[in-house]
């Protein structure tokens, strides 16, 4: 079955836009501190005293578990508490960490490595355990690849600009993408958050303890991560910042219900 | 996240607040839409030893804020009044807007006029959406409006995938019939007042 998108496009764009004319504010302070005090009155009410230390402790075992369990993203100064990135991170985000880390960044990245194309988008479709997304901005892809532990479907394009890539990532992950980089900026992919590297990184896969496997680093270009449904999208290639943005928002499902 | 730590729960707050905030506005909760978001926070910290770790935390969260909000109207009696009285809160919002402004800052005619066009659509477009049946139009508003997926749209409202699916479907198809009925009304206006 054909997307509902397809046959209704202008109508879905005249929609979008109305939504997106309403402009969204970040909330004060003030408004954080309602909530703190809210969930006090409730407690107080309720009769729970303040949090034990032991619960801080099992906080960042957990998150422990959950860096080790997810897409990694290190950027470089350290400037943000790594525990209070990675709950925030950990829920907002599919598990993506963003931990500012020293070193100065590294200066050019080579492209991305194309996927060798040895599967149909079907066939990778019952690989995976979700449901494989296509930009229609890019078409069909060149490459089709799954990874072997079925966490990661990875499609290449190649374009005029060199190869583009768009991996797919599980939400539940058994290991990650951990990266180095300054220059992460906040964008909105369809009205949602997504994280913009203009800057070469390094990409580094981590095990399932969360050690990072050194020999599979490589440098990345312009990438773009973020988040749909149940699965983390990594968009990268040499895209600028709106080019990203375009392509993330018109990806579209393949396999219909 | 365990409850128990409200110091850990303020960066969730400040990163779902403004997807929460929209939520409640667009589906109805006007200028209560930060007090239902509010509640809607206590709730899911109280309730985080409800929450199945390893599913998204954001729809689960929208899901308590739709419910907030249509709480909210509660009062305002039978369910068609209190769907009447949600979308009185929605539609000034959606058909204003940048429209208006932009209207103003065109300085060529060309330009005034186009702007002039997409405001016109614009309310045509919120008008077809107050005509759809609420349960059309929660679909729309979570999917298109709010920019979420299908499976946050089924989450937020607390229906299957398939029945979003199904609705959406629908929808678009009854807001092209109604739009293009509004347009053949519009031209027969003018052809009237022309002749």
């Amino acid at each position: 079955m054909a997307d509902v998108h397809d046959v209704h496009d202008g109508l879905v764009a005249d929609l979008v836009a109305l939504g997106r004319s309403v402009p969204s504010r970040p909330v004060d302070d003030a408004f954080v501190r309602r909530v703190a005090d809210g969930i006090a009155a409730v407690d107080g009410v309720a009769g729970v005293s303040p949090a034990p230390p032991h619960h801080r402790r099992a906080l960042s075992r957990r998150v422990q578990a959950a860096v080790a369990a997810v897409v990694a993203v290190v950027v470089g100064a350290l400037a943000v508490p790594p525990v209070r990135a990675a709950v925030a991170d950990l829920f907002g985000f599919g598990g993506v960490l963003v931990r500012e880390e020293p070193g100065p960044a590294p200066s050019t990245a080579p492209p991305p490595p194309g996927a060798p194309s040895h599967l149909t988008l079907a066939q990778a479709a019952e690989l995976v355990p979700f449901r494989p997304a296509v930009p229609e901005a890019l078409g069909d892809p060149d490459g089709v690849e799954v990874s072997a532990d079925r966490r990661v479907l990875s499609l290449t394009w190649e374009t005029d600009d060199g190869t583009v890539l768009l991996d797919q990532i599980g939400a539940r992950l058994d290991y990650a993408f951990a990266k180095s980089a300054t220059g992460v900026q906040f964008v909105t992919v369809a009205g949602n958050f997504a994280l913009w590297f203009a800057q070469p990184h390094e990409v580094v896969v981590l095990e399932p303890d969360g050690t990072p496997r050194r020999e599979t680093a490589r440098l990345a270009g312009h990438t773009l991560i973020w988040e749909r449904g149940q699965v983390t999208m990594r968009l990268e290639g040499d895209l600028t910042r709106a080019e990203a943005v375009v392509v993330a928002e018109t990806v579209a499902e393949t396999v219909a219900d | 996240m365990r409850r128990g730590d409200p110091d850990a729960y303020a960066p969730l707050v400040r990163r779902h607040a403004p997807a929460a905030v929209r939520t409640a506005t667009f589906l109805g909760a006007g200028a209560d839409a930060e007090d239902v978001v509010q509640e809607a926070f206590v709730k899911a910290y109280r309730a985080l030893d409800r929450y199945r770790e390893g599913s998204a935390f954001r729809p689960w969260l929208l899901r308590i804020v739709a419910n907030e909000t249509r709480n909210l109207h509660r009062s305002a009696g039978r369910r068609a009044a209190r769907e009447a009285k949600a979308w009185e809160q929605v539609a000034p919002l959606l058909a204003g807007g940048r429209a208006g402004a932009a209207a103003a800052a065109s300085t060529g005619r060309d330009d005034a006029a186009e702007a002039l066009e997409a405001a016109e659509r614009r309310v045509a477009l919120v008008a077809a959406l107050g005509r759809l049946a609420t349960p059309y139009r929660e679909v729309v508003t979570c999917r298109y409006l709010l920019g979420l997926d299908e499976d946050e749209t089924a989450a937020v409202l607390g229906r299957p995938r398939g029945t979003v699916k199904s609705r959406l479907h629908r929808a678009l198809r009854a807001l092209e019939a109604d739009l293009r009925a509004a347009d053949d009304d519009r031209y027969r206006q003018e052809v009237t007042h022309d002749g």
